[in-house]
């Protein structure tokens, strides 16, 4: 079997200049003694900047092959190529203070920020179980590590114990649901498997069998990644301990690899089995938006509220996957819904994160009592919150409300109307927290002799990008949403190997 | 059938009484050397030259009480001796001695198996070791024993790397992990020590520790550790840790001549076998010989120094090692020109 | 039944025995212990699926260096060590029960529905030279893979040494 190298390093050009910048991140650390040193991270920025060049390059050629007979290199990968890489870079601004006053590893840190990218990455495009669950563990593994970074914190060590327990039984079942597919079609190519499956029925009546118990244990694995319930206990204690760019992270990257992989073993894998996913997809979305929300509803500390949220904002997302229709078109169809809140939900909810991070820097905590009367002491922060905040709730008109509108009307137009009643009520729920947030910066007082909250410049500019792009996905989401659409024509695009 | 059977029966037996015959009198041979090192006399008192001497050892030991530490792991205090033989035997297993004899117009060939992964096979019985050492500790519910223990389960992970790495730049010149083609790939002289001097040297210091053997000796250094893991043993029990580790030297020995040293090969050893099955025992004996000379000439490594040595020093150079030789194969196989891809 | 299956047999119950031990061990280091034996009879299964390769490797890697590390660590965790054993069970028992025996009533329902229609593959060809098509597949269809798992033990060195050393 002979690789062409050519075609390969150019189809995996995203991968691997992020590879080659990761590793020489870590030998210019072991160069340079002083850990404030801006080569680390104007290298990481570089690394970043050009890999998503190459993705964003990559999408708007076309491109669509597979690469090394494993990673498919098609508008869904390139799609999500952009999101990871993406959500690293504004989350590369937010760190290098953050890191910097917190841990004297900084250029491991940017380094491993580099590897988590690549394996949101690998994720996204992993064409075959084998693929799939190597990339699976490298995000598991390099997110173990970056939540229990701070290791002089009690809590990071907490947060990165739990995801470490719950990640290892959790992917312990993923690989025994990959087990019993490979077991019931002798492939690991995911084409492959959905071709296996149009075999005449009477041939391998046994075997159906075997596919719902497996696609609830992969669900259990991809599930324990994107937070859904019951496999979100993690969640809370992982965010309020890792470091806070960490938390948004794993909020946003490490979230819609799962969504990734999920729309890919489904569609690809199993698209002969949709009455059957669909069903286990209506009640885990109904469970996980459901519990989310209303334990939200209690939660004081900053940083476990925006956990909860992400729970619940994981929740509504699978809605749009539920509502997957292969006919269909936007904005009938699930999948782009999925993929435009998915966007949505990057700018937004790095960028709630990354308001916690400036208020957190400048104050030292994160507890929601702390926020009150943010109005006086950084305008500015404080309307940033709540543009946010509007955004999370899903109103208009922010980024949120489009995502929210894509995502209800798919599964509207797929006739599942209890589960867009449930979702509606949820998010008038989730209004009451937020606005509770907002409640404490306008309309509390400030305590005494409270200083203005600053931001070092690369968090301002962060904060500002998500602002920007939160507010122009509200006011004109054209571009975005033909975005959404090149994206989701992967499945009829991918050949059959 | 039933010949091969019985052939491998035999060849079985003939091997375990060559080797424990081996550690008996290698007892008696490293007495004798390290005294004549010392200017003294060694044992020269039971039979001519004192060969009786392991004989007389071996019945002492059969008769000293058997002990075992009250507050001991019994099950595990019990299987650790056990642990400590049975993989050294089994790794003799795949050891060639000899060219294919003709025996009663049969071929006989003078090895027990030839199995094509040979080198993993000693490497993992070897790494296995480990647990003789690391079970006496532990079972044994003693300090000392303890931190024997752990010392030397660490010692012998951490150069069980620099190891398996020098052997993989045997097996990549010879793309084979079987014992008996690395050997007869050595034929006319062309010994892999000429070609692989690094990944010799690196071979022999990694084999003293792994045995366990001065300089490399902290598990059981006396002044601090009194006897190390097997403080608590005595009688046949301590006469198994002894074992283990002599036939352990010998069967590391031989696998070091046939990786480096030609195994059988030597003038006129195809012709005549026999001379073949001699000049491998005598390349084992030369090991041996060194085995001793290293004990009473050098003083017992710091432990530090022994892991920098290990993970800085070895660790690296065989890594380097093995990149220089894939280079040379991958040259070799397409010419130079095939480096570029 | 052939001796194939006999050995088989002898393997699987090493393996489900020592598993079952390994989590009623009161002590650590026995749970641990135990451990090998399951590792043991992995390596068994393999090399009765002429996949002798792999069993050797899995006694190198799983037996001679991955379960000494763990019996390190134990021996070298002074609460571990010092405590007397922990009690058998915690109280979440009958919870586990109910969950380990619902999943094995799944698992054998599923057995008996697949019935006859499981994907067998053929058995592997008894090959002399397995390392090298080993090698061949690891540098050709598994590539990515192969690399893969380089970057993710990269990773975990790095965050070892983070986390762990002393400053």
């Amino acid at each position: 079997m002979q690789i062409n190298w050519a075609d390969t390093s150019f189809l995996l050009a995203p991968e691997i200049l992020l590879t080659v910048g990761a590793l020489i991140v870590l030998v210019l650390d072991l160069l340079i003694e002083d850990d404030t040193s801006p080569v680390l991270p104007g290298f990481t920025l570089l690394a970043l900047v050009s890999a998503f060049g190459a993705a964003a390059a990559h999408l708007v050629t076309g491109v669509d092959d597979v690469a090394l007979f494993m990673f498919a290199a098609d508008p869904l990968t390139h799609f999500f190529r952009l999101l990871g890489i993406g959500t690293a870079l504004l989350v590369l601004l937010v760190s290098v203070n953050y890191v910097q006053a917190r841990s004297k590893h900084t250029g491991e840190f940017y380094s491993l920020l580099l590897w988590v990218t690549l394996a949101v990455v690998l994720v996204a495009g992993a064409h075959d179980l084998i693929l799939l669950y190597l990339a699976f563990e490298f995000l598991s593994i390099t997110s173990y590590v970056l939540v229990g970074w701070l290791r002089d914190d009690a809590r990071s060590n907490e947060g990165a114990m739990k995801y470490l327990l719950f990640g290892a039984i959790s992917s312990a079942l993923m690989l025994y649901g990959m087990s019993l597919l490979y077991g019931a079609t002798g492939t690991t190519r995911l084409t492959e498997i959905a071709a296996f499956f149009t075999i005449p029925e009477t041939q391998i009546t046994g075997l159906y069998s075997i596919v719902v118990p497996a696609l609830v244990f992969l669900l259990a694995g991809i599930g324990f990644k994107i937070s859904l319930v019951p496999f979100h206990q993690w969640a809370p204690d992982a965010y309020e301990g890792a470091p806070t760019p960490v938390a948004a992270f794993l909020s946003v990257g490490s979230k819609s690899a799962g969504f990734a992989v999920l729309a890919r073993v489904l569609l690809e894998a199993m698209p002969a089995f949709q009455e059957h996913w669909t069903s286990l997809l209506v009640v885990l979305s109904i469970l996980t938006m459901t519990l989310g929300n209303l334990v939200a509803l209690r939660q004081t500390n900053m940083k476990r509220l925006l956990a909860y949220s992400s729970i619940a904002q994981a929740g509504y997302i699978l809605m749009g996957l539920a509502a997957y229709s292969a006919g269909a078109t936007f904005p009938a169809d699930g999948l782009s819904g999925v993929l435009i809140y998915l966007v949505a939900y990057l700018f937004t909810n790095v960028g709630v994160f990354i308001g916690a991070v400036i208020f957190e820097q400048a104050t030292g905590s994160v507890a929601i009592s702390d926020y009150a009367g943010l109005i006086r002491r950084s305008p500015w922060l404080a309307f940033t919150f709540v543009v946010f905040f509007l955004s999370l709730a899903g109103l208009p008109p922010t980024a949120g409300f489009v995502g929210k509108l894509a995502v209800f009307y798919a599964t509207v137009a797929k006739g599942l109307y209890f589960l867009a009643i449930i979702g509606v009520l949820n998010s008038v729920v989730s209004v009451y927290y937020y606005f509770n947030v907002i409640r404490q910066m306008f309309f509390m007082p400030a305590p005494e002799g409270a200083e203005r909250v600053r931001m070092p410049a690369s968090m301002g500019l962060a904060l500002a990008i998500s602002f920007v792009g939160t507010l122009l996905i509200g006011f004109y989401p054209e571009p975005f949403l033909n975005l959404a659409n090149m994206s989701r024509d992967f499945i009829s695009a991918l050949p059959l190997l | 059938m039933l010949a091969d059977f019985i052939e491998t029966i035999v060849k079985i037996l003939v091997v375990v009484v060559v080797l424990l015959t081996g550690f008996a009198y290698m007892t008696w041979f490293e007495r004798r050397v390290i005294a004549r090192l010392q200017v003294r006399i060694g044992p020269n008192r039971v039979g001519p030259e004192g060969l009786l001497q392991p004989l007389a050892d071996g019945v002492k030991l059969f008769f000293k009480e058997d002990i075992i530490p009250a507050e001991a792991d019994k099950a595990l205090y019990l299987l650790a001796p056990m642990l400590a033989v049975v993989p050294s035997l089994l790794a003799a297993a795949v050891l060639p001695f000899g060219p294919d004899v003709t025996l009663f117009g049969r071929t006989i060939h003078l090895y027990i198996a030839d199995i094509n992964i040979a080198l993993l096979y000693f490497l993992g019985l070897g790494s296995l070791g480990v647990y003789s050492v690391v079970l006496a500790g532990w079972a044994s519910n003693n300090k000392y024993a303890l931190l024997g223990g752990l010392r030397a389960s660490a010692q012998m992970i951490s150069y069980e790397l620099a190891m398996g790495l020098s052997v993989l730049a045997v097996v990549m010149l010879t793309g084979s992990f079987s014992l008996v083609d690395i050997v007869e790939a050595q034929a006319g002289g062309r010994w892999f020590v000429l070609m692989q001097p690094l990944a010799f040297i690196i071979f022999v210091i990694t084999m003293l520790a792994e045995t366990k053997r001065a300089p490399f000796d902290l598990p059981e250094a006396e002044q601090e550790l009194v006897a190390g893991f097997h403080t608590e043993y005595s009688g046949m029990k301590f006469a198994l840790f002894y074992m283990g580790e002599y036939i352990g030297m010998i069967v590391i020995s031989g696998v070091a001549v046939s990786l480096f040293l030609g195994g059988w090969q030597g003038p006129f050893a195809e012709q005549i076998p026999l001379l073949g099955v001699l000049y491998f025992f005598l390349k084992v004996a030369v090991f041996m010989f060194f085995f001793v000379w290293m004990r009473a000439t050098l003083p017992r490594l710091r432990y530090d120094r022994l892991m920098q040595l290990g993970w800085k020093v070895l660790l690296p150079l065989s890594l380097a090692n093995v990149v220089v030789t894939a280079l040379a194969v991958v040259a070799r196989d397409t010419g130079f020109f095939g480096l570029l891809g | 039944m052939t001796l194939e299956q006999g050995i088989f047999i002898l393997a699987s119950l090493l393996m489900l025995g020592s598993a079952l031990a390994m989590v009623t061990a009161r002590s650590m280091f026995v749970a641990a212990l135990w451990m090998i034996g399951t590792f043991a009879g992995v390596a068994v299964l393999f090399i009765l699926l002429n996949a002798g390769f792999l069993g050797i490797v899995q006694i190198l890697i799983y037996i001679g260096a991955i379960a000494v590390l763990i019996l390190f660590a134990i021996m070298l965790t002074p609460d571990v060590m010092g405590l007397k054993p922990g009690p058998r069970y915690t109280g979440q028992w009958p919870l586990a029960a109910v969950m380990a025996s619902t999943l094995a009533a799944v698992i054998v329902l599923l057995l008996v529905r697949a019935g006859n229609d499981w994907h067998i593959a053929d058995a592997a060809p008894n090959v002399t030279d397995f390392a090298v098509q080993l090698g061949e597949a690891f540098m050709t269809t598994y590539l990515l893979p192969f690399e893969v798992a380089s970057g993710v033990l990269l990773v975990a060195l790095i965050g070892a040494l983070v986390i762990v050393r002393d400053e």
